[in-house]
């Protein structure tokens, strides 16, 4: 009797905390589609602008987000396009090469990174920066490209875990068949076993995009400003969707300003809604890819 | 020279002692098996069987935790050669020793992508060259007239005895000496078992083969000689 009443507390008490997160999150995007449902135009974006012309890099943006917008994809794009390659590269190694006291040293040094604040990873890359301008040339500072990098060790060990954790998870038939039809492991690795876990890693990837996409502390220390236009090149500030979001929030003197930061806020949300679509769909088409090519 | 060097000996293993995480499975093997034969090895689940085949082809070395002594000499290209030699590469030898799972294990490909994987590996390109040996396994594991027109469908779409076959193929693509199967029908229906025992006793003329098998009319049925597993040893 007793432990009936307790299962049924325990089932409830699931059902209550599944409702309250689901509550929270709907409160939080009705909250913000309620507040900055006013703001949103093609105005917010493009300010004054004609949008095809700005889209062509034709006409400059002054008062909108778009510059915000290209700098965060940007960002985005490089900082993953950085950590893909070295963090699938730790993963095989782990999961593939390591011996067991090698890896569980690294297995601490990775939880050690992935349990490091944003802020102390921005300072880090702030420092980065002044050593740079410092020692090789006073033209480089705070920047596009010091960000992305400042990034990609935020989003490392997802990266590394995820890779490391789907290799590992494939079952033993799987892992020698190829090895006894007279497969290097290289082969081993390449043609079959990062194949069977390409969907895996995608979810790492997908994790490190959203991750990336949100951060703020790290870009505020290494190079996202509040105007500035579009990004130039690798080595000049650029504008960042939730840095203007905390800035517009911190430092806003009418109420429609405070409307175009909910605004930066929605637009933030679809950007991140685009790019995990976008990863899905490589997610799923990669998989069949990777076996069926020609 | 040995009597065991003989003409119709084609595997020789001596002193065979094999561990697997401090726990001994095999001690003090020595066996030899006849060319162009197959050999039946049977016993009691978990007596060793399945490490014995994988000594033969090295395979345990991927296992972690695994430690092999003795030595297994196998005739391959006309001569005998020790497997576990520096100048053995372990690559080479698997493909001349290939080797069938217990539960069919095609790749998530095409059936034709299936069976030239071994080819994609050893680094063959000529397209006519790969799509003539595929026909050629398909054909031995006499697969080839149920699947000749849907060489391009995904060979997960087979029944598990078709699956098993196409397994076999795969390994027969590089033209091995040597075939291991590890109770390569004891997931599959009377009739796919059928249509195995028939090919193996088939191939037999090409390939000398160790079948691991539970199955006492099988092993009755299909095997020129059988080998007895028990208490960690060999009953010849």
């Amino acid at each position: 009797m007793k432990l009936r009443i307790l299962e049924r507390l325990t089932v409830l008490f699931s059902w209550a905390a599944g409702f309250i997160l689901l509550a929270a999150v709907f409160l939080l995007l009705g909250y913000l589609l309620v507040k900055g449902y006013s703001s949103i135009s093609l105005s917010l974006i493009f300010g004054e602008a004609s949008p095809l012309r700005a889209l062509l890099l034709e006409e400059r943006v002054f008062d909108g987000l778009f510059p915000a917008i290209a700098g965060t994809l940007v960002l985005v794009i490089l900082s993953i396009v950085w950590a893909i390659p070295i963090g699938m590269a730790t993963g095989i190694y782990l999961a593939e090469y390591a011996g067991p006291r090698v890896k569980k040293m690294l297995d601490v040094f990775f939880d050690v990174l992935s349990g490091i604040p944003s802020i102390v990873v921005g300072l880090f890359g702030f420092s980065f920066a002044v050593f740079l301008h410092k020692n090789f040339s006073d033209k480089i500072g705070p920047c596009l490209l010091i960000s992305s990098i400042a990034l990609s060790f935020l989003v490392l060990p997802y990266i590394i875990r995820t890779t490391q954790a789907s290799l590992e998870g494939i079952p033993r038939d799987i892992r020698l068949t190829a090895i006894a039809l007279g497969a290097t492991q290289l082969q081993n690795i390449f043609l079959v076993l990062i194949p069977k876990s390409l969907s895996g890693i995608m979810s790492g990837i997908i994790l490190a995009i959203g991750r990336c996409a949100e951060d703020t502390a790290v870009i505020m220390l290494t190079g996202a400003v509040a105007t500035v236009g579009l990004p130039k090149s690798f080595f000049s500030q650029y504008e960042a969707l939730p840095f203007y979001i905390y800035y517009i929030s911190s430092q806003y003197s009418t109420p429609d300003e405070l409307m175009q930061g909910y605004g930066a806020a929605i637009i933030l949300l679809l950007l991140c809604a685009i790019l995990f679509s976008i990863a899905y769909g490589i997610r799923r088409g990669l998989t069949h890819f990777a076996f069926y090519r020609a | 020279m040995s009597y065991s060097m003989s003409d119709t000996i084609k595997i020789q293993v001596a002193n065979l002692q094999f561990s697997y995480q401090g726990r001994t499975v095999l001690r003090d093997v020595t066996v030899s098996f006849a060319e162009n034969s197959i050999t039946a090895l049977t016993g009691p689940s978990g007596i060793g069987k399945s490490t014995f085949l994988m000594s033969l082809n090295r395979l345990w070395e991927n296992i972690p935790d695994a430690h092999m002594k003795g030595t297994v000499e196998i005739k391959l290209q006309g001569q005998f050669r020790d497997v576990y030699a520096r100048s053995m590469a372990v690559t080479e030898l698997r493909k001349m020793v290939a080797m069938v799972f217990q539960v069919p294990n095609p790749l998530p490909m095409s059936i034709g992508k299936n069976v030239a994987f071994p080819l994609k590996l050893a680094g063959e390109n000529n397209r006519d060259v790969i799509a003539c040996k595929v026909e050629r396994s398909l054909k031995m594991a006499n697969l080839w007239d149920e699947v000749k027109d849907r060489l391009n469908d995904d060979a997960r779409t087979l029944s598990g005895g078709q699956q098993q076959r196409l397994c076999i193929a795969r390994a027969l693509v590089l033209e091995p000496e040597v075939l291991l199967l590890d109770e390569p029908t004891s997931s599959l229906d009377q009739a796919s078992t059928a249509a195995i025992e028939e090919l193996l006793t088939g191939l037999k003329d090409h390939l000398t083969i160790l079948v691991v098998s539970h199955y006492l009319e099988q092993v009755v049925r299909i095997s020129d000689r059988v080998v007895r597993f028990a208490d960690d040893t060999i009953i010849p």
